[in-house]
C-alpha cells in the first residue's frame, strides 16, 4: 500500500458507524489521533479538507499506528492518518488544478543499496532542477541538525565537567583540611609524603570508581524514568536518554583520574606545609 | 660513630619566624648535646622556646642560622625524606595531646610506624604486643583512642614512640594533660625506658618529672640559661 502521511489534518473527522463494509476504503490513524477521538478499528470516519466537512470521505479504520518518531518533531502532535494515493487525492487534491493528482510536495524512496545515496540525489538534482534531493541518514560532514545537536551537548558536557571538578576540587581541599591534624601527625612520626600520597591515591582510586560507578548505575536506572516522563509530556516514542556501554565508560575514564586527581591537589595543600603548623591548634 | 661521640648536637642553634609585625625570635643561639642514654629535662617559662628546640631536636623542624647534627649527620643536608626517614626510625615522639590516629586501635597506632619502617608482619605483631604489654595496656589493644582514658592514651602514645627502637624519645610536655597519680606513672614508664638505654629529651613544667632525668637544662627568651 503507498503511504502517505497528512501531516496535521485541519479536517474535520466524525465517527458515523461502527458497521464496516468493504466499500469503504480503508485508512490507517496515528495512535495519538486514536487516541484523541477515541478511534478504535472498524469505526468508520469521515475525512475532510476543513473542519465544514468540504469534500468529505467517508473511510474505514483499518488499522492504529505508532508514528516513526522524529526527534526534528517531538514538540507536535502526530495528529496523522495513512491511506492510498488515490484517496488522498480525492480528498486533498485540487479539482482546479489539472496536474493537482499528480502533485506532492515530498517523497520518500529507499535505495536497494544504501551506498548508492550520493550519487543518486546528485542525480536527481541534476536531472530535475528545482528538486532537492537528500538523504535522510545523517551527513557525513557533521552538518545535519543532530550533528550540531550533539555538539551543543558536547559544549555542556564540558562545562559540566568544569564545573564539577572545581567544585569536587574545592570539596577535597575542604576534606583535606578536616585532616590536617590527622596528616601532621602522621608526618610527624615519620610517614614518608610518598607513603601519603600513596594512601591518597588509593583512597581516590576507590572512591573515585565507586563514585562513578554509581552515577552509571544511577543514570541506567533513571533513564527508564526519564524517558517515561519525556514520552509522556510529549506523546511520543521518541527515546530521550541512552546510556550505552560507550558513554558509561567514557564516564568512568573521565571520573576516576579527574577524582584521584582531586584528591590528590587537596592533599598535596597539606603536604607542602609544615609538619608543626600542622598539628598546631 | 664512637662511644664519645654525641647522638645529637645543635650549636648556635636560631629560629626565627617570619611575622607580619616583624620575625619572632623563638630560640637564639642555643648550644644543646644530647649523649646516647642520656635523660635530659628542659624546664622553662611558657613561650621560652622549648617547643621550638624540641621540634628542632625531633628533626621536624630547621634552625633559621647554626648547625645540628644527629648520630653524626648534618641535618641541614638531610632532604625531607631523608628527615622523615630519622623521624621514623631513630626518633621517637611523645606528646601533651597525645596525637594518637583517631580512627585506628591502640594496637594498630602501634603498628602503623613499624609497618612504614619496613618491619615485617610477623615481627610487627611480637613487638607490638610486646610494647603493649611493657606499657601495661595488653588489655586494650582493640580499644581506640576515643576509648581510653588520658594515661592510657598517652601510654599507647609511649609505645608507638619506641616501635621502631629509637636512639631517642622526645617527650613535650607529656603529664600536661593528666592528673598527678596518672602523671607519676608516665613518668615510671619514662624511666623504665631510659633504663632500657633509650636517650630522651622531656620538656616539661612538672618539677617532679624533671626532677627525675640526669640533666636539667632551663631555658629563657629563647636561651639555654642554666645546666
Amino acid at each position: 500500500m503507498t503511504k502517505f502521511i497528512i501531516a496535521a489534518l485541519a479536517a474535520a473527522l466524525s465517527v458515523v458507524s461502527a458497521a464496516a463494509t468493504d466499500t469503504i476504503p480503508a485508512v490507517l490513524v496515528s495512535r495519538q489521533l486514536a487516541e484523541g477521538a477515541r478511534l478504535h478499528v472498524g469505526d468508520i470516519v469521515t475525512i475532510a479538507l476543513d473542519a465544514q466537512g468540504h469534500r468529505g470521505k467517508r473511510f474505514r479504520v483499518a488499522g492504529i499506528y505508532e508514528p516513526t518518531p522524529d526527534p526534528m518533531k517531538f514538540t507536535a502532535r502526530r495528529i496523522e492518518a495513512r491511506m492510498h494515493l488515490p484517496d488522498l487525492i480525492d480528498v486533498a487534491g485540487a479539482p482546479a488544478d489539472a496536474e493537482s493528482p499528480d502533485a506532492v510536495d515530498a517523497i520518500n524512496i529507499r535505495l536497494a543499496d544504501p551506498n548508492d545515496t550520493r550519487a543518486f540525489s546528485a542525480s536527481v538534482m541534476a536531472r530535475a532542477p528545482g528538486i532537492f534531493a537528500r538523504s535522510t541518514a545523517r551527513a557525513e560532514d557533521g552538518s545535519d541538525p543532530f550533528a550540531v545537536l550533539d555538539r551543543f551537548h558536547f559544549a555542556i558536557a564540558i562545562v559540566t565537567v568544569f564545573g564539577s571538578t572545581a567544585f569536587l576540587l574545592a570539596l577535597m581541599v575542604m576534606r583535606a583540611e578536616e585532616r590536617r591534624e590527622t596528616v601532621g601527625i602522621v608526618r610527624l612520626i615519620g610517614i614518608s609524603q610518598r607513603s601519603i600520597l600513596l594512601e591518597v591515591l588509593v583512597e581516590g582510586l576507590l572512591i573515585a570508581t565507586a563514585g562513578a560507578i554509581f552515577g552509571v548505575l544511577f543514570a541506567l536506572a533513571t533513564q527508564g524514568a526519564i524517558n517515561r516522563f519525556f514520552q509522556w509530556r510529549y506523546d511520543t516514542a521518541l527515546v530521550f536518554v541512552r546510556v550505552t556501554t560507550r558513554i558509561a565508560l567514557e564516564s568512568v575514564a573521565l571520573a576516576v583520574p579527574l577524582g584521584i586527581a582531586a584528591g590528590l591537589v587537596g592533599s598535596w595543600t597539606l603536604l607542602r606545609r609544615d609538619v608543626v603548623a600542622l598539628v598546631r591548634r | 660513630m664512637t662511644p664519645a661521640a654525641p647522638l645529637i648536637e645543635g650549636r648556635d642553634l636560631t629560629r626565627q619566624f617570619p611575622m607580619a609585625a616583624g620575625a619572632v625570635t623563638a630560640l637564639n643561639h642555643a648550644s644543646i648535646r644530647i649523649d646516647p642514654a642520656e635523660y635530659v629535662a628542659i624546664t622553662g617559662p611558657s613561650g621560652c622556646g622549648k617547643s621550638t628546640l624540641l621540634h628542632l631536636l625531633g628533626c621536624v623542624d630547621q634552625p633559621s642560622s647554626g648547625s645540628l647534627t644527629f648520630e653524626g649527620r648534618d641535618v641541614a643536608r638531610l632532604n625531607e625524606t631523608e628527615r622523615s626517614r630519622i623521624r621514623l626510625t631513630r626518633i621517637g615522639f611523645v606528646f601533651q595531646r597525645f596525637f594518637l590516629l583517631p580512627m585506628l586501635t591502640a594496637w594498630e597506632n602501634v603498628e602503623l610506624p613499624q609497618a612504614e619502617a619496613g618491619v615485617s608482619r610477623s615481627e610487627r605483631r611480637t613487638r607490638t604486643r610486646e610494647l603493649l604489654e611493657y606499657v601495661g595496656l595488653a588489655d586494650r589493644i582493640d580499644h581506640r583512642p576515643s576509648q581510653l582514658s588520658g594515661g592510657e592514651m598517652q601510654r599507647v602514645a609511649i609505645a608507638r614512640a619506641l616501635a621502631n627502637r629509637p636512639a631517642l624519645l622526645l617527650a613535650d610536655e607529656p603529664t600536661g594533660e593528666l592528673d598527678e597519680v596518672t602523671g607519676d606513672q608516665i613518668a615510671d614508664l619514662f624511666d623504665r625506658v631510659h633504663a632500657d638505654g633509650t636517650a630522651i629529651v622531656v620538656v616539661t613544667h612538672n618539677a617532679t618529672v624533671a626532677a627525675r632525668a640526669g640533666r636539667r637544662l632551663a631555658m629563657n627568651s629563647g636561651r639555654i640559661v642554666a645546666e
